[in-house]
């Protein structure tokens, strides 16, 4: 008999180790649909999510793997999930959700969605199906990689209790924009003249997450900045007008920071934060990208009452001003296994009561896209409740816009940088003026624009 | 002022600036771990208190936790097996490559071994998190995302070359003439290795156990980007979960981190004495 030599036997053990690890295995099965979806800020926002999947899993026979996941960390995972080709077949993104969806679009990373959302075209609300539509620059046309399945824009929210604490009452809260901000101001200088350490506005002020930039934006809409980009694609930001507006909105969100009415620590809040802030009554006011401050206080029944909810002001001028409405999507991945089991998904999620259906569940914290819902179910505008009309009027029914990733996804790019947010940051850490604080910004858009050329 | 009160003065000084500066560190390294406590300690409602001491202190935070009565906790002791789970078979694995290779390097002379030991040790020049989508590649190539195996794989990528090196540099104390003595008497490599090598290194196992149970233990990157299920999620990516919600719940957010940190530090407690040995022997060695 041969004898084998150490050696030899290590070589041989190496070799068939080397050969098991290099035989790669199918990550996936074709016949399950593997989903990612963003966290719910409630328990039952998660189980309005899983009882829709079991249902259909049960309708198919499709085996469905779903996976909740926190919100901000979605955007990370399907990035190196995109990069490395094993992606999931369902992505529901919620933080940088525009900025990952305009950006996959225009890679040509995304199934073109245009079938599912034309199976409830004419349902859906205007500027919801807008902001869905994606330029994909290899295909070189404007499509919809995106299916809306619910949208929300700012919304402010106050405690009563406070107001009436510094002698004002609802009546006395101005409806137009400087005046609005100015009047907590002055709430605050009541409380503090009560010996109460509470401040009279609540707005994150941090290169980070969605808030700081959410507010500015509606800041610079309503100084007359919503056409800094054109829908053509076409940055114009060089147009006085805009300019103005990014100025104007700088030196309005800053100098209430600067004079103490802000907390200090909102420079490096959190989305959660200002809400956490607000619970614990340490600020007066604070915009919420949605009415979910209050609905997190639903079963308090007092304490949902005593949060008093208002739409974006109006102009200085006393006009409105169009609110930015969010879309949040569902996407699938190119690459994905199973592209027909996730358009089957979505056409039925998406069909007006099984939606409408779902955003109950969720408590109402997030808007239709559909006006179909609004039309059909008082729970929509129901006058009993302080917050969901209110919400539901300032987004759905007065004029709204989209925001610009879906005129040209450079915009993604320049919420996802914090450009504004730094702009922020400069004047209040910094020292600059809003004027040299607005250039710096201005001038990292214009060098990210001239990477996103449409056409 | 004489020369002995001059000294005495100096010697006050001196010890007054240390306690001082002493003083300031316990209160900075202190006051994040009291802060736990407290919040752990108060109601739902009370957490943003500025109350230094708690108001109505209460149990009732860990008590949920313990019940998994939170939704946010519905799986906490699930994901307290996966964390031992993975922490425990990185310890493992660390320790079985890292004492076999250090053993093959320096007792089974190895030409060039010391290259070997170096080069490992140049893979920490890349950054852990530099490395994620790359392995998530490879993870995802191999059909191991979604598989505790993944993170565990990783773990150890990254312990193993620390362990090597320490383990070499330990190994190097133990005189050599103890193997050729072993030799002599007929011992195989294994038997020396099992019977020589392993016991005189116990010192050195303890504290590259311990250290790569603690890296697997804290980890939060790999853990959330190779794993997805619910049933398969660790503690840290669980509770990453709370910083998403409306709903503060920062006071079970800190039971459950509190009771998330008791294990490793039972663990350091435990074996304190034999760990700093360990960990230092690498630093004297050339």
């Amino acid at each position: 008999m041969t004898k084998i030599s150490r050696r030899r036997a290590v070589a041989g053990i190496g070799a068939v180790a080397a050969a098991t690890i290099a035989r790669p295995r199918t990550a996936k099965a074709a016949g399950e649909l593997t989903v990612w979806w963003s966290q719910g800020f409630y328990e039952a926002e998660n189980k309005a999510v899983i009882d829709s999947f079991a249902a259909w899993e049960k309708k198919t026979g499709t085996k469905v793997n779903l996976t909740i996941i926190n919100s901000p960390d979605i955007v990370t995972k399907l990035t190196a999930a995109v990069q490395v080709g094993d992606v999931p077949d369902l992505v529901h993104p919620i933080t940088l959700s525009s900025f990952v969806a305009s950006r996959l679009a225009w890679d040509d990373k995304l199934e073109d969605l245009t079938d599912v959302i034309d199976s409830q075209k004419a349902e859906y609300h205007e500027i919801a199906i807008l902001g869905s539509r994606y330029y994909n620059a290899k295909l070189k046309k404007h499509s919809y990689y995106t299916v809306p399945i619910k949208c929300a824009t700012l919304m402010e929210q106050a405690w009563r209790p406070l107001i009436e604490e510094a002698g004002f009452s609802d009546a006395d809260i101005p409806k137009t924009q400087d005046a609005y901000f100015d009047f907590f101001q002055t709430v605050h200088d009541k409380l503090r003249a009560k010996g109460k350490r509470i401040f009279g506005l609540g707005y994150s002020m941090a290169a980070k997450e969605n808030d700081a930039n959410n507010l500015f934006h509606h800041f610079l809409v309503a100084y007359g900045g919503k056409d800094i980009v054109l829908p053509s694609g076409q940055l114009n930001v060089d147009d006085p007008a805009v300019r103005k507006a990014a100025v104007t909105a700088l030196e309005r969100m800053t100098t209430p920071y600067k004079k103490g009415y802000v907390p200090p620590g909102a420079i490096n809040w959190g989305d959660v934060d200002n809400n956490n802030a607000f619970f614990a009554r340490q600020i007066v006011m604070t915009p919420n990208a949605t009415i979910s401050i209050a609905v997190a206080q639903m079963e308090k029944a007092a304490q949902y009452k005593e949060i008093i909810t208002h739409g974006i002001p109006l102009g200085n001028d006393g006009k409105p001003v169009p609110s930015l409405l969010g879309a949040q999507p569902l996407l699938v991945p190119k690459g994905a296994k199973n592209v027909d089991g996730a358009k089957d998904f979505m056409k039925g999620f998406i069909e007006p009561a099984s939606l409408n259906r779902y955003l109950k569940e969720t408590r109402g914290r997030w808007l239709p896209v559909m006006m179909a819902n609004i039309k059909s179910d008082p729970y929509w505008l129901d006058p009993s409740d302080p917050h969901r009309p209110i919400a539901v009027e300032t987004g759905l029914i007065k004029p709204s816009i989209p925001w610009w990733m879906s005129y040209n996804p450079a915009y993604a790019a320049v919420l996802s940088e914090q450009l504004w947010p730094q702009a922020e940051a400069n004047i209040t850490q910094k020292n600059m003026t809003p004027e040299q604080a607005a250039e710096i910004a201005i001038n990292g858009i214009k060098t990210i624009f001239d990477r996103f050329k449409i056409g | 002022m004489s020369l002995a009160r001059r000294a005495w003065l100096n010697r006050l000084a001196t010890h007054t600036a240390a306690a001082a500066l002493s003083a300031l560190l316990i209160v900075w390294t202190l006051v994040p771990l009291y802060n736990m406590v407290r919040v752990s300690l108060q109601g739902k409602e009370d957490v943003f208190s500025s109350s230094v001491i708690p108001e109505s202190p209460t149990l009732h935070s860990f008590w949920t936790v313990f019940q998994e009565s939170y939704w946010l906790l519905a799986n906490f002791w699930g994901q307290m097996t996966n964390s031992f789970y993975i922490g425990i078979v990185v310890a493992s694995l660390t320790l079985i490559i890292g004492t076999l290779a250090a053993f093959t390097i320096g007792r089974m002379r190895f030409k060039q071994g010391w290259m070997l030991s170096n080069a490992a040790l140049m893979t920490y020049v890349i950054p852990m998190s530099f490395l994620a989508i790359p392995f998530y590649g490879i993870m995802g190539k191999y059909g191991l995302t979604n598989s505790p195996i993944a993170v565990i794989a990783v773990e150890v990528t990254f312990a193993t070359p620390y362990a090597i090196f320490i383990f070499s540099q330990y190994g190097a104390s133990i005189p050599i003439e103890l193997d050729e003595a072993a030799r002599i008497d007929g011992a195989s490599p294994p038997q020396i290795f099992f019977r020589i090598y392993l016991p005189l290194m116990a010192p050195a196992l303890v504290a590259i156990g311990t250290y790569a149970l603690l890296l697997s233990w804290n980890e939060y990157l790999y853990a959330f980007l190779l794993l997805s299920s619910e049933g398969k999620l660790t503690v840290p990516v669980g509770l990453g979960k709370f910083l998403n919600s409306d709903e503060a719940p920062w006071n079970y957010l800190m039971a459950a981190a509190i009771l998330y940190a008791i294990p490793p530090m039972v663990i350091y407690y435990a074996f304190r004495r034999k760990m700093s040995g360990g960990l230092t022997m690498g630093g004297v060695k050339g």
